[in-house]
């Protein structure tokens, strides 16, 4: 799955990646992800659901 | 919660207690300790462990008589204690240097007087004057040693005096004999121990064993003056030297015990499997060579309690002890992230709470019950890590809303039983719940039906709010159906009933069936195992009556050493720990290469989706071909809608069965290796449908531009679930990828 190659649907933009800001556990920080230029909405792809989010994830739950 | 209320919980547990042998010793020597040291051939580390317990190394080696013998616990095996003095004197001989240690410490302020310079006076302010208190040892003698003198190894003994004197300040006066107290009025306490038939200014009818004192402020006796041997003079006298020194801190006299709460010990560890070994014999009249002691030294036992930590294997794979699980349990409450942190989350969230370490803890200690306090408290402070039990709350609530049922036998507002299959049989199998209502409903008797779920996944993640809501729910309706008696198949819905409706009365299934001499059929399987649910520990009525079933269908059943272990379902702890879950539930499915036999819904499942063969004793009474595969989310849910719709009562079937949703056109082509992993990862179909068929309504998707594919998420209360598909037609999507995260993004955050 090329990256680069996903558009949103509704606003015909190509996505491009951009600092998100992301919470868990009360915590929060920024990463850069997918995201629509015009309406801001994010793709997360499966590589980065299943691996470094879900580390981060397993670190904050057991902090 | 107070601190007090998360240790009561361990209050019995006694792992970390000294052993019995250091009980006897009347230093209280750490001998497991010293022996872990010397069987490494660590020699200057144990002397080092010998000296500040016993004062005089050389010396108590030569003369103690070893009472801890007598309670070592090798003798349960049969064995012959430990040989203590020739390892002590081994350890003193294989030191090396034995430098005396000097403690860089301040002064402390008073002053004692020590009178008498026997080994109980020795010993005292050698006490005192390593804590760098001011000391003066009075001795009428010209010599100090006392009684000590006329031994034939005295210059040995003097030897090891002098070597720990030569690290401490100490003033001795020979040649000067104290005739009354009145003499040693500058000094702030006074430690009389001037021998056998010594002189004891009067005080020693009113001394106190316990405290040391006589009577007189700050005035304490010791040593053979007091009726103790040599041997119990030193340890007295080191033991009066914390005493005092206490006194001169607070003015009042305390009986310091070091951890000693008692005089003996009164637990003993069982030492099953543990193998005997005799007893090391010393090559040379001389004592033990380096290798004879290190022989020696391996037969200890290392006796302590740790029942619990070898038994189950998750609080073996953590390794915190009994005490400071209570610990962490009552700080992580407290924990503030990023500020402090959570200290025990994995592990309070890993526990099967299936009671097994209470059962084999010698008192009774339930680790469990203290893990899910700490769920409790975490949920009631809003600082659950959620998604570890989202899925099953989720299903709960499926269980005890849209797919529960309630319903007296037809024509009848009451009844006498009602059949309670518990939320996952029928999910898993609707056969069962089937054909048991069938069997129950054919003996006459008006049994009526309730489908629900008794709130064990509430529970297990600490959702007592919502646990005592979904009971209040169930007495509600047990009470409008004329206080049925409830009927179980599951032995955690019976326990749950047991702790929180005793008045409610109840009967296990299969204690009917068995009862009512249901004769069951074999089918394929002729000899099996039968694996008991964790939750049936304790039902000797269920157990039986299962194995009564068995037998009547011509099953010969056998038993499992290790009975009632849990599957590795108890406690919901999978999401909390996979790697865990797999390990236990395999753990489990080799205990008998034999197929098992189960009568419980979930320990057949995970035992089915673990590749261990199976089948439910339901089969057997009615007579089913056992399941192989695992039904997946979805079709659960399914199974126990159908059942609830088949059991509604034709004349009410005004009522929806279901509640109709908008995404139900949708159809998805899932391939067997994306299914897997759904069920997997706990992510349902129904999930999946609901959020391509939202995306696809609000047009909120993404499209790759290049093979054309479409990615939607859908963001739950807890969880977010995304999805990967193509459309196939309209209302038909082949899904190529499902998955969710934990975190939340903030969508209008923007660079």
């Amino acid at each position: 799955m090329a990256d680069s190659s996903w558009r949103c649907a509704r606003c015909d933009e190509a996505l491009t990646a951009r600092k998100t800001v992301f919470t868990y556990l009360g915590q929060s920080f920024t990463h850069e992800v997918l995201r629509c230029p015009k309406c801001g909405r994010v793709l997360i792809p499966p590589e980065l659901a299943r691996g470094k989010m879900a580390e981060v994830e397993e670190q904050l739950e057991d902090k | 919660m107070k601190l007090e209320d998360a240790l009561a919980f361990t209050e019995k547990c006694f792992n970390g207690e000294p052993a019995s042998c250091s009980f006897a010793c009347p230093f209280h020597l750490d001998i497991r300790a010293f022996l872990d040291k010397a069987e490494k051939g660590k020699w200057a580390s144990a002397y080092k462990a010998l000296e500040s317990a016993v004062a005089f190394p050389l010396t108590v080696s030569l003369l103690c008589d070893a009472p801890c013998e007598h309670h070592c616990q090798r003798v349960q095996l049969g064995d012959e204690p430990i040989a203590m003095t020739m390892l002590e004197a081994a350890v003193v001989r294989y030191a090396g240097s034995k430098r005396a240690r000097r403690y860089v410490i301040p002064p402390k302020e008073g002053r004692v007087a020590i009178v008498g310079a026997g080994a109980a006076g020795l010993a005292c302010a050698l006490g005192l004057a390593r804590k760098r208190i001011s000391v003066t040892v009075f001795e009428r003698e010209p010599e100090y040693g006392g009684a000590l003198r006329r031994h034939p190894r005295f210059a040995e003994m003097s030897g090891d005096i002098k070597l720990q004197f030569e690290a401490v300040d100490a003033e001795f006066c020979f040649g000067r004999e104290i005739k009354s107290l009145g003499e040693l009025a500058d000094y702030n306490a006074v430690y009389v121990a001037t021998g056998a038939g010594g002189e004891h200014f009067g005080l020693l009818d009113g001394w106190k064993d316990d405290a040391f004192t006589g009577g007189a402020d700050g005035v304490f006796l010791g040593g053979e003056l007091t009726g103790a041997s040599v041997v119990e003079g030193i340890a007295r006298g080191g033991a009066a030297a914390q005493s005092i020194e206490a006194f001169l801190q607070v003015g009042r006299v305390t009986r310091l015990h070091g951890g000693y709460d008692r005089e003996g010990c009164e637990r003993y560890v069982a030492h099953d499997g543990a193998a005997r070994a005799p007893r090391v014999t010393p090559s040379s009249p001389d004592g033990y060579t380096e290798d004879e002691a290190i022989r020696e030294a391996a037969r200890c036992l290392q006796c302590d309690c740790d029942r619990c930590m070898t038994s189950c294997e998750m609080l073996r794979a953590f390794r915190k002890r009994p005490h400071k699980i209570a610990t962490e349990v009552y700080t992580d409450q407290n924990a503030n992230p990023p500020y402090s942190s959570h200290t025990l989350t994995r592990e309070t969230y890993s526990c099967n709470m299936c009671g097994y370490c209470k059962s084999v803890c010698p008192e009774g200690v339930d680790i469990g019950a203290l893990l899910r306090l700490s769920r409790a408290q975490r949920m009631s402070a809003g600082k659950e890590p959620a998604a570890l039990h989202d899925f099953w709350l989720r299903e709960m609530d499926f269980n005890s809303g849209e797919a529960a049922l309630c319903e007296p036998p037809p024509g009848a507002q009451t009844c006498e039983y009602v059949f309670f299959p518990g939320c996952q049989l029928g999910a898993s199998n609707p056969e069962h719940v089937r054909g048991a209502y069938g069997l129950l409903r054919s003996a006459g008797g008006g049994a009526g039906i309730y489908l629900g779920c008794c709130g064990a996944p509430a529970w297990w993640a600490g959702d007592d709010k919502r646990f005592m809501a979904n009971f209040a729910a169930i007495r509600r309706n047990w009470e409008n159906m004329g206080r049925p008696v409830f009927v179980f198949a599951c032995a955690t819905c019976a326990g749950v009933f047991d702790a929180f409706a005793p008045d409610i009365r109840s009967v296990s299934l299969y204690e009917l069936l068995d009862d009512r001499e249901v004769a069951g059929h074999a089918g394929e399987l002729t000899r099996a195992v039968v694996f008991d649910p964790c939750s049936a520990r304790a039902r000797d009525g269920m157990r039986a009556a299962v194995r009564g079933l068995l037998r009547r269908a011509g099953i010969r059943t056998e038993e499992l050493a290790d009975r009632g272990r849990c599957c590795g379902y108890g406690g919901q702890m999978r999401v909390a720990n996979p790697k865990l879950f797999d390990e236990i539930v395999n753990s489990r499915a080799s205990m008998s290469d034999e197929p098992y036999i189960v009568y419980c819904a979930n320990c057949r499942e995970v035992f089915a989706s673990h590749g261990k063969r199976c089948a439910h004793v339901l089969d057997v009474a009615l007579g089913l071909k056992p399941q192989e595969r695992v039904p997946s989310i979805s079709e659960k849910r399914r199974n126990s809608l159908s059942l609830k719709e088949e059991f509604m009562m034709s004349d009410r079937d005004a009522r929806p069965y279901r509640a109709a949703s908008a995404w139900d056109a949708v159809t998805l082509i899932i391939d067997g290796r994306l299914r897997e992993d759904m069920d997997r990862n706990l992510i349902s179909e129904d999930d999946v449908r609901e959020a391509i068929f939202s995306a696809e309504e609000s047009g909120d998707v993404f499209v790759d531009a290049g093979d054309g594919t479409r990615m939607c998420s859908m963001v739950k209360p807890v969880l977010t679930y995304w999805a990967r598909y193509r459309c196939v037609s309209r209302d038909t999507y082949e899904v190529l990828d499902a998955y969710y995260h934990r975190m939340r993004f903030e969508s209008n955050s923007q660079s």
